[in-house]
């Protein structure tokens, strides 16, 4: 390469530090896939049909029949995906649940927000949420 | 022999998917954005354009892979893919015909290349796949092109830095160069992006500088988007805006220095930002392999 090579951190622990300064974020590190395995295999089963009745007939009974934590089964049912978020789970798997629901992804979305479903729209619509003082939570910028 | 002749790059948003299935890609929402790819339907229709063979890099939505195996690289190298049951039944579009022979031909010089492939021999494809076919295709009764899928991890982290992306596509371009079987024209196409966040308070989020600084930066011989780190794209385009390393595969594999035929971009799809590029190379020299050569003193000092 003839240009400098600033690729980021190659030790583990300073790659991840940086990770928790980002607002309204998580992301999707080992430590949350290792908490939310079962949440995202419980949401994983809904893309078979067969499963996705069984679902819909019995939401309850269905989650008991999964490893899950009792808080990880009441924010299912309570659709609370930032606390989804925070007990393992992730978007693309936590999807097939909102899917299942006839919802899309920009009304499920915005379920996080604090925002309503037009309100997060019309954001989007105008060109979306600015990075600007989303960047980082130290930097404040 | 083969030889890749061009690269493309799209957002593989799934609203696009629905879009164009339901016969909506031309309202008032959809249509801008399926503008932005007729000059790449009429280019690629064309005979000396049409690619017989596309390597198409895309990332799995959760799909083909659940969380039980997370391949960084996945390489199919089957007959045929089935489009992925997503929650809400199948796209009914055509299945995906692979290309064996080319698919192995990479697989195995990659791994003698030192990069361990995942080799998938059955799997169905998602809107990470489908999606870019639609936009490149419309809706044909079978697709024109046989497709090697490739698809990379960016959903648990780490995903691979943008520099092995960037050295898989050079080894990927090695890699079609020493084919031995047809004469076949290669595409290699990088999927995904551009800004977007799907999860917590600042889902929403877009970044039309930053992502035109990174189609500027596909563009010619520059190499600066290869060291971006993760936690750039994190910052500036969105939880999802990781996806973007998947477009330096693509990148990579065309070699030095690049020519842009086309270029598109719309805010917003849904909660995306939509970029797509058309490229070919201008010098598409690779550098050889520093495992391959490793022997070799001349290709040595050429690395």
């Amino acid at each position: 390469m003839t240009e400098k090579a600033v690729i980021g951190p190659r030790d583990i622990h300073e790659y991840l530090s940086e990770f928790d300064d980002i607002p309204g974020t998580r992301v999707y590190t080992a430590a949350r896939a290792r908490q939310g395995y079962h949440l995202n295999q419980f949401a994983m089963s809904l893309m078979k049909a067969e499963n996705r009745t069984r679902w819909l007939a019995d939401e309850r009974a269905y989650l008991n029949e999964w490893p899950m934590t009792d808080d990880q089964k009441e924010a299912v049912l309570a659709r609370d995906y930032n606390r989804l978020l925070d007990l393992g789970g992730n978007i693309y798997f936590l999807s097939k649940v909102f899917s299942t629901d006839g919802l899309s992804f920009l009304q499920a979305v915005s379920t996080m927000t604090g925002m309503s479903v037009d309100e997060y729209k019309a954001m989007m619509d105008a060109g979306g949420r600015s990075p600007e003082g989303v960047r980082s939570i130290k930097g404040n910028c | 022999m083969a030889r890749i002749t061009a690269g493309i790059a799209s957002s593989h948003v799934p609203l696009l998917g629905v879009a164009a299935d339901t016969g909506k890609d031309r309202d008032a929402y959809f249509g801008p954005i399926f503008a932005g790819y007729d000059w790449t339907r009429e280019w690629i229709a064309k005979p000396e354009n049409k690619p017989d063979v596309v390597i198409l890099v895309y990332n799995d939505h959760a799909s083909a892979f659940d969380m039980k195996i997370i391949p960084t690289f996945a390489i199919g190298c089957g007959e045929r893919y089935k489009p992925a049951d997503e929650g809400w039944g199948p796209r009914k579009v055509p299945d995906v015909e692979g290309h064996p022979d080319l698919a192995w031909h990479i697989a195995q010089s990659l791994i003698l290349d030192e990069f361990d492939m995942t080799i998938i021999n059955e799997m169905d494809v998602d809107h990470g796949l489908t999606v870019p076919l639609t936009m490149m295709y419309g809706a044909p009764e079978n697709w024109p092109a046989k497709v090697i899928p490739l698809a990379v991890n960016v959903v648990t982290y780490p995903p691979p830095s943008g520099n092995r992306c960037w050295a898989l596509g050079e080894a990927i371009a090695r890699a079609v160069q020493s084919f031995e079987g047809e004469d076949l024209n290669v595409q290699i196409w990088g999927t995904g992006g551009m800004s977007h966040q799907l999860q917590g308070p600042r889902a929403g989020l877009i970044n039309a500088e930053w992502d035109n600084m990174f189609l500027d930066g596909m563009v010619g011989s520059t190499q600066k988007l290869r060291t971006i780190p993760h936690i750039e794209y994190l910052r500036e385009t969105g939880s999802e805006g990781i996806e973007m390393v998947m477009w330096l595969i693509m990148r990579g594999a065309l070699g030095r220095e690049t020519r842009a035929l086309h270029r598109h971009y719309h805010v917003p799809c849904s909660n995306t930002a939509i970029g797509h590029l058309v490229l070919e190379p201008v010098d598409g020299t690779v550098p050889p392999s520093p495992t391959l050569e490793g022997n070799n003193a001349a290709a040595q000092s050429a690395i």
